[in-house]
């Protein structure tokens, strides 16, 4: 080699700032409702106040006749159209047709009936409360397992049992695990409802144009490309003649994984009125009409020997489905039993799920959708496994973990988990924590009376949605790269992400691999007329599956650049390094940009080249990743109030290789906050009769900053196979290894009490009672 | 939700089964009550406004009484529905005889539906004692004002 060529040192592990940032810091982002256009009308959704009822009738007349009101709609406007899509499917799943809006009946309290226009959003909604219903009210269930018993309210009259379908999954040799066992334990345990609430709710704005014929959509979305299919599916459009944008998104959590009745129905009001409709969701409307998450009743048992190691474990999952099955709802719980057995090796398991309706709103994905339910459970029954057989919640798991030389580990649920390292994040943050000194603590507090605890949850989970053979619509990723004429470099990627911030990470990759400065890179997304057809962002996939697209685009891209380049230099071989190429014989280079204008202006092209520097790579995963962790909670809880302190909390999580640490560390952050808001205070309550009573932020406990703990959060790393990036994903991991931390603490504390089990959310009533009641 | 209650008025059990059910006694002395027309027998249209948890709105309904037993019980239903959501209330109502004139019972439910579900419900309970509580004032003192 005549040349030693200097690399520069890479972008990727290092903390970029989020290039995102300045726009939302400075107010200068456009959200859906910052939009306007000429002539734009405004639309307000006519609700059921009702969780079920027929529907008599409804008069619009008194709306129609106050002054700027243009239109109403009603369930007979859009009787012919097709349904809100549910895309999962098990054997046996019934799923009711989901009307735009309701047509003799409504289901859950919020339910759409009709539709106001009018040329502002003051007279619309004045205009909504004009609307003559006629509803014929009828007993209601809201709650899953009273759903179930004989003589219920059937939610859909066509299936009296409110099942909406039973899925049965089995591994291994369950019955000879529980012959094996020498200890049973059991427990009944909760994952309860939960409202994402994005800060930005949803907004649709549709513009018909008549001359084409064509609607652009503009929508606060995850999925742009999903969305316009099925939008087009919906009315009966060609897809080619909708055009979805997604501006900047506040925040989905998977609530904006979805398609709602709002996003078509402004499609077909546009085209009706032949003008733009813009229609923004209230932050009552949110809770009340976009998913919600979770919904779990569980019954666990776990077989083992009485040396802590486990045999088998039994699930009775009682899903919580909502009135309708939106875009993923029957497949949310699948994904708990996929997860069940955790980091362990024992390969027994059975699972049951039944599927319920109930005169509720939904539920489907919401941060960890299905995992953490499914952490929630394995980790809660091996503490109780661990109390029950007096050994430490520490060496049960090290006990049972997968060991490092078996990877890839086939599992008693049919995954593979791919790599993992699973006691080192749990060492690691032991040694953190002081663990040895905190039992020690621990001895004295409780001889003073003092209730501190211990939790450690040590989780894994399921990222980098997923082979296509699991994903109803494909679980591939795309994405394009362009190197423009002036060696300016573009990416279109299809996991349109909305808060994950790949404009910055995708930047980093490709400021590493071509070469070029990372200003000179611009990532675009969220356009189905600019960037190709793509899955989106959700299930831990944007860097996992968006980037793996990336990188092997870029592969495609440098074969081509060095192409260029060797003709430009008249050299047999090239390196693309520092962006130039550098000829390999002696050490003569050209500059990425003369490289770039070479390829357009293509006076001249390499053997069997064509002009341009374009590249598209539509990446397939051979396999999910599987990310793992541990957290520790050290709790204290006041006697007299029931109030929990959270002293410490350390987070070690294992996400594969780290493109972004600054990025990771946030996304570790919001998901413990959102996993201590299900640990500690949110719920979603309906009362008996279906009516949604924790209705607003006022009644529910969203937590604020000033509720958090300080996250001592670190991390190893475990690259993963799947990906030529190795990363694993790290959206979710907070949220799913939070809440069992936090009440394996708290029940650690209360254990002295008796205290067992205490289910989500721990309030300080609760605790309360517990203290003073001394029973769970 | 249940709600139940008792308050007294010094007026024999007669007059005061007479005294519940008058609808010029009613209409003054339902909170909110901007108007009681009677419909049919023993049956009033009500309008009627009710602020819960910062919103507030009126309510248009039907006052119905049944199951007469004079003077020992009646049955009263209320339902109203408004832009602010609905609310049903369904209730006996008891007399006896006391030292100070009548003993009132009341035994009831009430459902509400709607935004002021979904914003006031941690209100509800309060509310409605408080409403019930300044009727039975309200009542007591006209009875006094005519005795």
């Amino acid at each position: 080699m005549a040349t030693v060529i200097a690399k520069p040192e890479p972008l990727v592990g290092k903390s970029v700032r989020r290039r995102e940032d300045p726009r939302l810091i400075t107010g200068t982002a456009v959200y859906l409702d910052d939009m306007k256009m000429p002539g734009m009308t405004h639309a307000v959704v006519v609700r059921s106040p009702h969780a079920a009822a027929r529907l008599r009738s409804v008069n619009a007349k008194p709306a129609l006749d106050l002054p700027g009101v243009i239109a109403v709609f009603t369930g007979a406007d859009v009787k012919h159209l097709g349904a809100v899509p549910c895309a999962a499917s098990l054997p046996g799943l019934r799923v009711p047709f989901h009307h735009l809006l309701a047509q003799d009946r409504v289901y859950f309290s919020g339910h759409p009936v009709a539709v106001v226009v009018a040329a502002d959003r003051y007279i619309a909604r004045d205009a909504a409360d004009l609307v003559e219903v006629d509803y014929e009210p009828s007993p209601a269930v809201a709650d899953p397992e009273k759903a179930l018993a004989a003589g219920a309210p059937a939610v859909h009259p066509e299936w009296p049992d409110n099942v909406s379908f039973n899925f049965h999954q089995d591994g291994g040799d369950i019955e000879a695990a529980f012959r094996d066992a020498e200890v049973v334990v059991k427990q009944r345990i909760t994952s309860q409802r939960l409202i994402p609430t994005a800060l930005e709710t949803r907004g649709v704005l549709a513009s018909w144009h008549a001359g084409e014929k064509s609607i652009t959509l503009y929508s606060s979305t995850q999925i742009p490309h999903l969305m316009r299919t099925m939008v087009a599916g919906i009315l009966g459009m060609n897809e080619n003649k909708l055009r979805v944008i997604t501006p900047e998104v506040g925040g989905g959590f998977g609530s904006k994984l979805n398609v709602y009745a709002e996003e078509a129905l402004m499609a077909f009001i546009s085209m009706k009125i032949d003008k733009p409709v813009k229609w923004v969701e209230s932050r009552r409307e949110n809770f009340q009409c976009t998913i919600h998450g979770r919904g779990h009743v569980d019954y666990f048992e776990l077989a083992a020997k009485r040396d802590g190691t486990m045999l088998g474990l039994k699930l009775k999952l009682i899903q919580d489905l909502g009135a309708y099955l939106q875009l993923l709802t029957p497949a949310i719980p699948t994904l708990s039993v996929l997860m069940m057995p955790g980091l362990y090796k024992f390969k027994n398991i059975a699972a049951d799920i039944v599927g319920v309706f109930t005169n509720a709103v939904p539920t489907d994905a919401y941060r960890g959708a299905g995992r953490p339910e499914a952490t929630h459970g394995i980790e809660r029954m091996v503490d109780i496994l661990a109390a029950e057989l007096k050994m430490d919640p520490v060496e049960i798991r090290l006990k049972n973990f997968v060991g490092n030389d078996e990877f890839p580990f086939a599992t008693a649920t049919g995954l593979s988990y791919d790599s993992g390292n699973y006691s080192a994040p749990l060492k690691l943050a032991l040694q953190q924590v002081g663990y040895e000194s905190l039992r020690r603590e621990q001895v004295e507090a409780r001889k003073t009376g003092r209730l501190m605890g211990i939790g450690i949850s040590t989780y894994g989970e399921i990222c980098a949605m997923g082979p296509s053979a699991a994903l109803p619509a494909g679980g591939w990723e795309s994405a394009t790269v362009k190197i423009e004429p002036t060696g300016k470099v573009t990416v279109l990627t299809g996991a349109s992400p909305h808060g994950q911030g790949e404009e910055t990470t995708f930047a980093q990759i490709v400021a590493d691999e071509l070469g070029v400065d990372i200003d000179d890179v611009v990532v675009i997304h969220g356009d189905t007329a600019v960037v190709q057809y793509g899955i989106g962002t959700f299930g831990s996939r944007g860097t996992a599956v968006g980037g793996a697209a990336l990188f092997e685009a870029l592969q495609t891209l440098k074969a081509k650049v060095r192409k260029f380049g060797a003709m430009l230099l008249d050299a047999a071989s090239v390196t693309l390094v520092g962006g130039e190429c550098v000829d390999d014989a002696t050490g003569k280079s050209v500059k990425f940009a003369e490289i770039a204008a070479a390829a357009y202006h293509a006076k001249k092209l390499p053997p069997n080249t064509e002009p341009g520097l374009v590249a598209t790579h539509f990446w397939e995963p051979p396999n999910f990743t599987f990310p793992f962790g541990s957290h520790i909670v050290v709790s204290e809880v006041d006697r007299e109030t029931g109030e929990i302190e959270i002293r410490r909390y350390i987070a070690v999580d294992d996400c594969g290789k780290i493109i972004n640490p600054l990025l990771v560390a946030g996304q570790v952050h919001g998901g413990v906050a959102q996993g201590l808001g299900q640990a500690l205070w949110e719920q979603a309550v309906y009362d008996e009769s279906g009516q949604l009573i924790t209705g607003e932020l006022t009644d529910y406990a969203l937590p604020k900053a000033h509720f958090m703990p300080w996250i001592e959060s670190s991390h190893t790393e475990t690259p993963s196979p799947v990906n030529p990036l190795g990363v694993k994903g790290v959206g979710e991991a907070g949220t799913i290894g939070c809440s069992p931390a936090v009440v394996n603490s708290v029940v650690d504390a209360l254990s002295p009490l008796g205290v067992r089990h205490i289910d989500m959310p721990l309030t300080p009533e609760k605790i309360w009672k517990l203290i003073k009641g001394g029973r769970a | 939700m249940k709600v139940a209650g008792s308050y007294s008025l010094p007026v024999p059990p007669e007059r005061a089964y007479a005294i519940l059910q008058d609808p010029n006694v009613l209409a003054k002395c339902i909170p909110g009550c901007e108007g009681l027309d009677r419909v049919a027998e023993d049956e009033y249209a009500m309008r009627m406004k009710m602020g819960i948890a910062g919103i507030s709105g009126r309510f248009d309904g039907k006052v119905r009484i049944s199951g007469k037993n004079p003077p020992v019980s009646f049955r009263m239903s209320v339902e109203g529905a408004g832009k602010i959501g609905f609310m049903k209330g369904d209730g006996v109502i008891t007399l006896s005889a006391a030292d100070s004139g009548s003993n009132v019972q009341f035994e009831g439910d009430v459902q509400v539906g709607g935004t002021i579900a979904n914003v006031g419900q941690r209100l509800i309970e309060t509310t409605a004692k408080m409403i019930i509580k300044r009727f039975f004032d309200c009542l007591a003192h006209s009875v006094e004002q005519v005795v």
